[in-house]
C-alpha cells in the first residue's frame, strides 16, 4: 500500500533528524523532571479548603468509655466544622516535617496524657488544667512542635488544641463533679455548713436558735444510723435532682462537650482523619511525588499536541522543496497521500506517549490505574485514549502543514493549537492553580479533554476510584474533533490537487 | 504518417488565467510520439504553466489537452503513470540517498522488487551516479548533481513522455553535457520529450521541433531549420581606411548594403551562397578587407526578428 511506503519515508527522515526526536522525545521528559524536581509538595494540587490540624498519638491511657482521652479529643477536632486532623506516624516524622516547614506545627499528645485527664478535678486534691488564658498543656502531657517561621499558622493550630482540650476536659470535670453532690462526705461538708433557724414553738424541745443541717437529720432519724444515711443520700439525690431541674438545657453528669451540650449529632459531619503520606517522593528524582502524577499528563499532552509544529513544518518543508508538488504528481490517491501523511504522526504521538508515561513509571514512580482495574480497563486507558489523542494530533497537524503556505505562517497558526490550546487546556497551569471557571474553558480545547482523561488515568493519593465514563467522553470528543479536522484536510488537499489551482 | 510521427500529445486552445492575467492564451499544439519538443521563450513566457497542465497538475481556464487520446484532468490519476516531470526546482528529499530517493518514487508508481532495483540501477548510470554518490544524502550533492537525480526521478516509472522544466539552470558545463546524454539515451528508447528552455543554444542542440513562447502564446512552432529560415545570414565586413573612397562603388554594386562610414563598417543581410560574389567583388575593385565574418541564423536572431526583442530580456 502506498500510505505505508510514503508514511515509512516520513518515519525515516524524523529518524535521521536527530534534533528533532531529541525534542520530540527528550525535551519534555527533561522539562518534568526539572520542573518535579523545582516545584514543592503542594503544586498542582487545590488549596485545602479546611485547615489542617496535624496530631501525633502517643498516648497510652484509657479515659471516658474505655477510649484513650486522646482519640476523644481528635474525634473532637475531627467533628469541628472546617478542621481536617492528619494522623502523623511519629515523633521524628512529626519533627522533621516541622523542620523542613512543612507542617506549622504538629500536637503530641503524650503517653501519660489519659491519665493526667483522668486526674482532673475541681477537688483541692486534683489537677487544675485551667489558667486564665485556657489549659497548661505541660500539665495535660500535651506538647505542641511549632516551626517558628509560621507563627500565625502555629498559635492558630495550637488555638484548635485548646478548644479541643477545654471541650474534652471541661465536661469531665463538671460530670465527676456533679457526681460527688450525691457523696456522703458532701452531705456531711452540707450538714455542718448549713444551719436552719429553730422557731420559737419548738424551742422547749431544741433550747438552740439554729440548728446544722447534719444534726437536723440525724434528729429526723431518731438517731438510727442507717435511716439518717438515709435521709443525708435523699438530700443529695435532692439536690443533684433540683440542680439538673434548674439547669435543664445540660446534662452535668455528661462528662463531654456534647453530652453536656445536649447537642444534637450532625449528620452531616464528613470524616476528615487522614494519615500524613509522604508525597514529596524520596530519593534525587523525588520519585513517587504526587506533583509527577500531574506534571506528567499534563507535559505529555502538551508535548503531544506540539508535533502539530514538528509535523507541520516538515509539511511546509516538503512544500517549499517542492517534494509535495511532486508526490502530489504521481499516481498515489488522495486518501493514500493523506493517510501516509497521517500514519507517521500517529505513530510518533503514541510513542512519545508511551516513552513519557513509561520513563515516568520507572524513573519517577509515576501511578498508573487502581488495583481494581481490569483488563478491559487498562485497554482503555493505554491504547483507546492514546489513540484517540494521537489521532486528534494528526488530524490537527496535517490541516495546520496543509493550510501553511511558509514556516511564517505555519507559526502563526501552530501557535494557537500548540501554546494558547496548552494554556487553556490546563497544561501549563493546573487547573488546581486557576480560576474556578477555567476547566470550563478548558474543555473548549483538545488539549483539556486529553488532559482531564490522562490525569484519570493516573489518579492521586486521594483517588480510589477512575471515572471510566470521563475516559470514554474525552475519547469520543477527541476522535470526534480528530474527524472533522482530516475531513476538512481531505477536502482541502482535494481541491489543491484536483482544483483550479 | 507513420507510428513516429503519431501525435501523442495534443493541446487544443488552452487558456490559463490568473485572475485578470492571461499566463496562457488559446495555445494550441500538437507533440509527436518520440521527438524532443522544445518550448523556447523568455521568463515569465508561459513554460512552466503550460507544463503544469500538461503534467496534470494544474488545470486549465479553457481549452483541453489529450495525452494518447486521453483527456489531461487532474483527477485523471493514470495517466500520471505515463508522464514524467521533471520540476525547475530541485524536488526530492535532501535527507534521502539518490538510490533511496529513486526507490521512493518509483514505488509510488507502483514498481517494485528485482524490476523496480534494475530500473534505479539503469537511471544512476543514466544520470552519471555511481555507486558511492548513490548511497550519500542527497542534500551533500553538487548542483549539477542534484539536477541529474531531478531529472532521474521522472524517469524511474519509464514514462511515456518527459516534461523538463528548464533542467540546466545553474548547473556546470560537465552536468548539462550529462543531462543532454541522458535525455538523448532516454529519446532514443522512445520516450517523447517536451524540453523547456530560455537558452537557444540548448534547444537548437536538442529539439527536433521548437514552439517560440512570448507572453502566453505560440508565435512560432516548426522544425529548427524551418525556424531559422526566418531570418537570413548577415555578412559583416571592415575595409581599410586608404579604401574608404572606394564605398561609393560598394553603395552602387550593393544597393542593401548597411554601412557604418566612420569606422569603415559594411554589414548586409542576405544569402549565404551571396557571399563568394561580395569577396569577388572587393578583390575585383582592388579593396583591401580588414576582416569579414558570417553572422549565421540563430533561434535569438529568431526571436528577436520575431517580437523585436531580445531572448533573455
Amino acid at each position: 500500500m502506498q500510505s505505508f511506503i510514503i508514511a515509512k519515508k516520513e518515519l525515516t527522515l524524523l529518524i535521521r533528524d536527530k534534533l528533532t526526536a531529541t525534542v520530540l522525545f527528550v525535551l519534555p521528559f527533561a522539562m518534568i523532571l526539572i520542573l518535579g524536581l523545582l516545584l514543592g509538595e503542594g503544586f498542582g494540587q487545590k488549596t485545602d479548603d479546611l485547615m489542617r490540624i496535624s496530631v501525633l498519638n502517643l498516648d497510652k491511657g484509657f479515659g471516658l468509655n474505655n477510649k484513650p482521652w486522646a482519640q476523644h479529643a481528635i474525634e473532637d477536632m475531627v467533628s469541628t466544622p472546617n478542621i481536617k486532623v492528619e494522623i502523623i506516624q511519629n515523633k521524628e516524622l512529626a519533627e522533621q516535617l516541622v523542620k523542613t516547614g512543612k507542617r506549622a506545627a504538629v500536637i503530641i499528645f503524650n503517653p501519660d496524657f489519659s491519665d493526667r485527664v483522668n486526674e482532673c478535678s475541681f477537688l483541692s486534691t486534683g489537677v487544675n488544667p485551667f489558667h486564665r488564658d485556657g489549659i497548661y498543656l505541660e500539665k495535660l502531657q500535651v506538647s505542641i512542635v511549632k516551626d517558628n517561621k509560621q507563627p500565625a499558622t502555629s498559635a492558630i493550630i495550637e488555638s484548635v488544641c485548646q478548644i479541643a482540650l477545654l471541650r474534652i476536659v471541661m465536661p469531665w470535670m463538671i460530670g465527676k463533679a456533679f457526681e460527688k453532690l450525691g457523696d456522703p462526705e458532701f452531705i456531711e461538708l452540707l450538714g455542718k455548713e448549713v444551719s436552719l433557724p429553730i422557731p420559737p414553738s419548738l424551742r422547749l424541745l431544741i433550747p438552740k436558735d439554729k440548728i446544722p443541717l447534719g444534726e437536723l437529720l440525724e434528729l429526723a432519724s431518731g438517731k438510727d444510723v442507717v435511716l439518717a444515711k438515709n435521709y443525708r443520700e435523699k438530700v443529695g439525690a435532692g439536690i443533684q435532682t433540683a440542680l439538673t431541674g434548674q439547669f435543664k438545657n445540660y446534662n452535668l453528669t455528661g462528662k463531654s462537650w456534647a453530652s453536656l451540650t445536649r447537642s444534637v449529632n450532625n449528620s452531616e459531619t464528613v470524616n476528615t482523619l487522614t494519615t500524613f503520606k509522604n508525597e514529596d517522593g524520596t530519593g534525587i528524582l523525588k520519585r513517587g511525588a504526587i506533583r509527577y502524577q500531574i506534571l506528567v499528563p499534563s507535559f505529555t499532552v502538551m508535548f503531544t499536541f506540539s508535533l502539530i509544529l514538528i509535523s507541520g513544518w516538515i509539511f511546509v518543508a516538503e512544500k517549499r522543496q517542492g517534494t509535495f508538488n511532486r508526490l502530489l504528481s504521481t499516481p498515489v490517491s488522495t486518501p493514500n497521500i493523506l493517510l501516509g501523511k497521517f500514519l507517521p504522526t500517529i505513530i510518533i504521538s503514541l510513542f512519545q506517549i508511551f516513552f513519557l508515561l513509561g520513563l515516568g513509571k520507572v524513573l519517577l514512580g509515576l501511578k498508573i490505574g487502581l488495583p481494581s482495574w481490569t483488563l478491559s480497563d487498562w485497554m482503555i486507558a493505554l491504547i483507546i485514549l492514546p489513540l484517540a489523542t494521537s489521532f486528534c494530533v494528526a488530524s490537527f497537524s496535517l490541516l495546520i502543514g496543509l493550510l501553511s503556505k511558509n514556516e511564517t505562517q505555519l507559526a502563526l497558526f501552530s501557535s494557537v493549537p500548540v501554546c494558547l490550546f496548552a494554556l487553556i487546556g490546563g497544561c501549563i497551569f493546573p487547573w488546581e492553580m486557576m480560576p474556578d471557571n477555567a476547566k470550563t474553558l478548558a474543555f473548549l480545547t483538545p488539549q483539556g479533554w486529553a488532559l482531564e482523561a490522562f490525569r484519570e488515568i493516573m489518579p492521586s493519593s486521594f483517588d480510589t476510584t477512575t471515572d471510566f465514563q470521563l475516559i470514554w467522553k474525552s475519547t469520543l470528543v477527541l476522535t470526534s474533533m480528530g474527524f472533522i479536522l482530516i475531513s476538512i484536510t481531505w477536502i482541502t488537499l482535494g481541491r489543491i490537487r484536483f482544483g483550479n489551482s | 504518417m507513420t507510428q513516429t510521427h503519431s501525435v501523442i500529445l495534443k493541446i487544443e486552445n488552452i487558456t490559463k488565467l490568473h485572475g485578470q492575467f492571461k499566463a496562457l492564451n488559446t495555445i494550441s499544439l500538437e507533440i509527436n510520439r518520440a521527438e524532443i519538443f522544445g518550448l523556447l521563450g523568455p521568463n515569465g513566457a508561459g513554460k512552466s504553466t503550460l507544463l503544469s497542465i500538461l503534467a496534470g497538475a494544474s488545470k486549465p481556464s479553457s481549452g483541453f489537452a489529450w495525452l494518447d487520446g486521453m483527456e489531461i484532468q487532474p483527477n485523471n490519476l493514470k495517466l500520471r503513470a505515463r508522464i514524467g516531470l521533471v520540476p525547475q526546482d530541485f524536488a526530492f528529499y535532501e535527507d534521502l540517498t539518490a538510490k533511496e530517493n529513486l526507490l521512493f518514487f518509483g514505488q509510488l508508481f507502483g514498481m517494485q522488487g528485482q524490476v523496480l532495483t534494475n530500473k534505479v540501477n539503469e537511471i544512476l548510470e543514466i544520470i552519471g551516479l555511481d555507486d558511492e554518490k548513490a548511497h550519500q544524502y542527497s542534500k551533500y550533492f553538487s548542483g549539477g548533481m542534484k539536477r541529474r537525480l531531478n531529472l532521474g526521478i521522472a524517469l524511474v516509472h519509464s514514462p511515456d513522455i518527459l516534461m523538463l522544466d528548464e533542467p540546466t539552470v545553474g548547473v556546470d558545463p560537465q552536468s548539462r553535457n550529462r543531462i543532454f546524454e541522458a535525455i538523448k539515451i532516454i529519446n532514443a528508447m522512445g520516450t517523447t520529450v517536451i524540453y523547456t528552455t530560455h537558452y537557444m543554444e540548448e534547444a537548437e542542440s536538442l529539439c527536433n521541433r521548437i514552439a517560440i513562447l512570448n507572453h502566453g502564446e505560440i508565435i512560432a512552432c516548426d522544425t529548427l531549420q524551418n525556424l531559422l529560415s526566418l531570418t537570413q545570414t548577415t555578412i559583416n565586413f571592415s575595409i581599410h581606411e586608404n579604401d574608404q573612397t572606394k564605398s561609393g562603388i560598394l553603395q552602387n554594386k550593393l544597393p542593401e548594403l548597411k554601412s557604418e562610414p566612420l569606422q569603415g563598417s559594411y554589414s548586409l543581410t542576405s544569402h549565404k551562397n551571396s557571399t563568394p560574389d561580395i569577396i569577388n567583388l572587393l578583390v575585383n575593385e582592388k579593396i583591401q578587407i580588414i576582416n569579414l565574418h558570417l553572422d549565421s541564423p540563430n533561434l535569438e536572431k529568431v526571436f528577436l526578428s520575431l517580437t523585436g526583442r531580445h531572448l533573455r530580456d
